[in-house]
């Protein structure tokens, strides 16, 4: 993407309620989340010609969202996936709009994920048959996403020592910024002996290793920056974007190991590479976290220390507010509400502007008290540079590193 | 259409199938039989259709011993599948066969998905399930036509350390 970095760039975000019990269908919230995305950027109707969505059966297409808001659409597509898709469909909207198909792309994803479809494959899920793939594992019990990476997990244990109270840091962590986040789902600060405390889900994952699921919907805006210029915002710059990177045998991942390397010790060369930056460069992570254990890999395999002390990364400081590279300082999917990754991004599109709303009374202006003790700051101080990690699978990952 | 009832499950092999319905009949026969190339002989998991070295489309069936040993493994103490409560907590365990360790490539191997099992096709005790412990196949007859290939434990000295999670 060398002629790429900084064209494009993030000018709007919105998002809904976090909830476990919306009341309403994922069109009414992902109408609303455009609305507020476009009113945040100063984006009107007629600004607005293309539209992207992600989702795994769950959720209303882009063509039966745009015309609610009055929109025409130039472009639009509806992508199938879960976490990951995010970070990638920055990177369509980017080459949807460098093709000449669009000019500014609403990205979306809504889902009843606690009230409906519930990704752990209890609710709708529970009752679809079995078929294709699934069948290598979900005879045997393998059903849920916990279920399905656990042994990814043990296996670094194995490998590199990695402890449960190590692992456990990150839900203290992100616990920490939820507390300041007015949004949040679960906004109490929780203790090592909490999360090792909590009961089983599948061994090594406590319940509290694991994130919550929500209703919500979330919107991201992309377009040029020269069309950016006019609008209300400080654009988040893109710097680079790696879209599903993937490990051999992504079929079966457990054939190619090491299993407890991950997606991003790929994408890591793409997404670094474009940015022309190094890892110590980065101020906020946004490492996904539908388990501490995911937050942990990613931010090892892209280079934040060395493969293997994951656990020690973690549970150093680093990665809390007022630590040298706080992760996910919404409170991430473990703590403000799981939404498939693209809450992080808007955290960090935030934090870039100056203005995240935590309880500061002038977090609109951008006046922010850098007190990072309960009920009160997490805006990081001058952050210019944040990435996002994306997973899906172990084998299946995105990356998106942007500037102020 | 093969239609399984299984846990209340309902696992589906339509008439069109092109990987599972022969793996789980050969399964039903006692056998556990792997896809090999036809080019390059190396054996592959799940059944699939090109080789994943030499992309050749080719392959026959080839049994394997069925004897390995845990590579990883969870315990699911709160089962998802309504089905699965009742054998709460049970091992999901990643079983790596003896046969074609650490090829093509150093981390490569034949690795299956599977409940460890007592003989009798029980779940086996939680404080028994190790990394590095040896295993063998057994099979769990469900119809005529279809079984699933399960692990159970032997007593054959382990493979490098043996480790379960503390606690």
């Amino acid at each position: 993407m060398a002629g790429l970095r900084d064209k494009y760039c993030i000018v709007g975000v919105g998002e809904t309620e976090y909830s476990k019990h919306s009341g309403r269908s994922t069109r009414a919230m992902a109408v609303e989340a455009v609305k507020t995305a476009m009113a945040d950027a100063g984006l009107k109707a007629s600004d607005v010609d293309g539209m992207m969505s992600y989702q795994s059966g769950d959720s209303t297409p882009a063509n039966w969202v745009a015309p609610d808001l009055g929109i025409r659409l130039n472009f639009y597509m509806d992508v199938f996936g879960g976490g990951s898709s995010t970070e990638a469909l920055v990177g369509l909207a980017m080459g949807a709009i460098e093709s000449g198909m669009c000019n500014t792309v609403a990205i979306f994803r809504s889902m009843n994920g606690y009230s409906d479809f519930r990704i752990g494959g209890t609710g709708v899920r529970a009752a679809q048959p079995v078929r294709g793939l699934d069948l290598a594992q979900m005879p045997f019990g393998m059903r849920s996403a916990g279920q399905s990476f656990a042994p990814t997990f043990m296996r670094h244990m194995y490998e590199h020592g990695t402890t449960s109270e190590q692992v456990a840091r990150v839900r203290v962590a992100h616990s920490k910024h939820a507390s300041q986040n007015p949004k949040a789902l679960l906004k109490e600060r929780v203790t090592v002996a909490d999360v090792v405390g909590s009961r089983w889900i599948t061994k090594p994952l406590h319940l509290l290793d694991c994130c919550v699921e929500t209703d919500n919907a979330t919107c991201i805006i992309v377009t040029s920056t020269e069309r950016a210029r006019d609008l209300k915002q400080k654009p988040a710059y893109v710097m680079g974007v790696a879209g599903r990177v993937n490990k051999a045998r992504t079929d079966f991942h457990w054939a190619a190991g090491p299993i407890s390397r991950v997606a991003g010790y790929y994408a890591k060369d793409i997404v670094f590479g474009q940015a022309g930056i190094k890892p110590e460069d980065v101020d906020v992570t946004g490492s996904y976290d539908a388990f501490t254990f995911t937050t942990m890999l990613q931010l090892e395999e892209y280079g934040f220390c060395k493969k293997g002390e994951g656990g020690q990364y973690v549970s150093s400081g680093t990665i809390e507010l007022g630590g040298r590279r706080p992760n996910n300082t919404s409170g991430g999917h473990l703590c403000e509400g799981y939404t498939h990754g693209m809450s992080m991004v808007i955290e960090n599109v935030r934090q870039l502007r100056g203005r995240v709303d935590d309880n500061c009374p002038g977090w609109a202006e951008g006046k922010h008290s850098y007190d990072y003790s309960p009920g009160k700051c997490r805006q990081v101080k001058d952050a210019k540079i944040t990435m996002n990690l994306g997973w899906a699978m172990p084998p299946t990952g995105s990356a998106l590193i942007l500037h102020s | 259409m093969a239609n399984v009832e299984y846990r209340g499950m309902n696992l589906v092999i339509p008439e069109n199938d092109s990987e599972w319905r022969e793996h789980f009949k050969l399964a039903r026969g006692h056998k556990l039989m792997l896809r090999a190339c036809k080019a390059c002989g190396l054996m592959r998991y799940p059944p699939s259709h090109g080789c994943p070295w030499c992309a050749t489309l080719e392959w026959e069936w080839k049994e394997v011993s069925g004897k390995g040993h845990i590579y990883s493994y969870e315990v699911v103490h709160h089962a998802i599948q309504p089905g699965f409560k009742e054998w709460t907590p049970y091992a999901v365990v990643l079983v790596e066969l003896d046969e074609q360790r650490g090829k093509p490539t150093p981390d490569e191997a034949l690795r299956i998905i599977a409940n460890l099992v007592t003989p009798d096709g029980k779940p086996e005790a939680e404080a028994k399930v190790a990394i590095g412990k040896r295993v063998r196949v057994v099979f769990q007859d469900l119809t005529p036509d279809f079984a699933l290939p399960q692990f159970t434990l032997t007593d054959e000295p382990p493979v490098g350390r043996v480790w379960s999670l503390p606690g």
